[in-house]
């Protein structure tokens, strides 16, 4: 652990919300991503973040894995062009919506500024510590 | 940082003014409190009683060392929990470092102004 | 005066916070390099050790040493986590500060020590 726990928990909390922005990168990323429709469509990745020792031992929090939120089947879009087209020229498309990851990439964003906004103040307030009885 | 040599040299000889020493009030100073005696004994009971109370001083220091050197080592190898108290240790063992130095270094001064004057 | 095992306790961690710092400096220079392990320097342990067996030679030859990181790579190989480098900085920094404090604090007292007026 850090020399100042304070700091080293915001850098779990700092992580968590990296690791979050990173499945939301991957959302939008593949929100056009047409696949057969014998296949599943693409699903939206969620982070799932568990306290680690809760109330008794170190703090923080830990990725504890990734969930699956939206459906398998997607939308079925009319596209006899696309090359992925089956029989009825349909293909499956990702059921991500735009807006809910763009807010949760804010939320992300927020997130991980919030914890290296403690990583800051912690170490002012070691240095306010180190500062004791100096100034003789 | 031996004192040895204040009551091994002299301090006999001087008892005569070191009465006055010991009417001054001592109790508000950590290390040295308790040392002087309820009124002016005798010179050479004085003089011990001056000089035990530095040896306490120095014990006092000693110790308040001990406690930040074992704080310094456990900032070191990575096992202080709070750096505040390591802090805390390492200016109270300077404190009661300048106090027990100041009270050294003025009766040796006082001691070599006697014998000066008894030369 | 100066080979007491507080003393060289706190020159080796101090050497050991400083090769923590090189490590830290040269994973992040490397944040792209397919294949990179990060690099973790390791001391606290060993001296630990040593400043229990009292045993000041020992102290000063408990050294630190470097090792690649296991964690999982990204597909590129690299292991390197700039959030984690991030932290193990400011906390390197910080522990060396107050090494820093220790040693002048005794340096100090010293001096008071030997002071004659």
């Amino acid at each position: 652990m850090t020399i100042f726990s304070a700091i080293g928990i915001a850098g779990t909390g700092a992580t968590v919300h990296r690791k979050w922005l990173d499945a939301i990168s991957d959302n939008i990323a593949n929100i056009n991503t047409a696949r057969p429709s014998s296949e599943a469509a693409y699903q939206e990745k969620r982070v799932i973040a568990e306290a680690v020792d809760y109330g008794s031992g170190t703090g923080g929090v830990r990725v504890a894995g990734t969930a699956l939120a939206s459906s398998a089947e997607g939308r079925m879009v009319y596209e006899p062009d696309n090359a992925l087209a089956d029989a009825e020229g349909y293909v499956r498309y990702p059921d991500v919506d735009l807006g809910s990851q763009m807010s949760q990439m804010i939320m992300a964003q927020r997130g991980y500024q919030a914890n290296l906004a403690v990583v800051d103040r912690a170490r002012e307030t070691y240095m306010a510590a180190l500062r004791i009885g100096g100034g003789a | 940082m031996s004192v040895m040599g204040i009551e091994a040299v002299g301090a006999r000889p001087v008892a005569a003014t070191l009465p006055s020493l010991a009417s001054l009030p001592t109790g508000a100073v950590g290390p040295l409190a308790g040392g002087a005696p309820a009124g002016p004994a005798s010179g050479e009971d004085v003089a011990s009683a001056f000089g035990a109370a530095l040896t306490r001083g120095i014990a006092s220091v000693e110790a308040a060392e001990k406690k930040a050197d074992g704080l310094a080592v456990q900032a070191a190898t990575g096992t202080l929990t709070d750096v505040h108290d390591y802090v805390i240790a390492a200016n109270q063992a300077k404190l009661a470092t300048e106090l027990t130095v100041a009270v050294r270094n003025k009766a040796v001064e006082a001691f070599s102004e006697i014998m000066r004057l008894q030369a | 005066m100066f080979g007491d095992v507080t003393s060289v306790a706190l020159r080796v961690a101090m050497s050991g916070l400083a090769a923590r710092q090189r490590a830290t400096a040269d994973n992040v220079a490397n944040i792209a390099t397919p294949g990179f392990l990060a690099g973790r320097v390791q001391f606290e342990d060993s001296l630990r050790d040593a400043v229990r067996s009292g045993d000041v030679g020992r102290i000063a030859s408990s050294g630190s040493t470097t090792s690649r990181s296991l964690e999982p790579t990204r597909e590129d190989g690299n292991n390197v986590n700039l959030d984690t480098e991030s932290i193990s900085g400011t906390d390197t920094v910080l522990r060396y500060q107050l090494l820093t404090q220790a040693v002048t604090d005794r340096m100090s007292l010293l001096r008071t020590a030997m002071r004659t007026s």
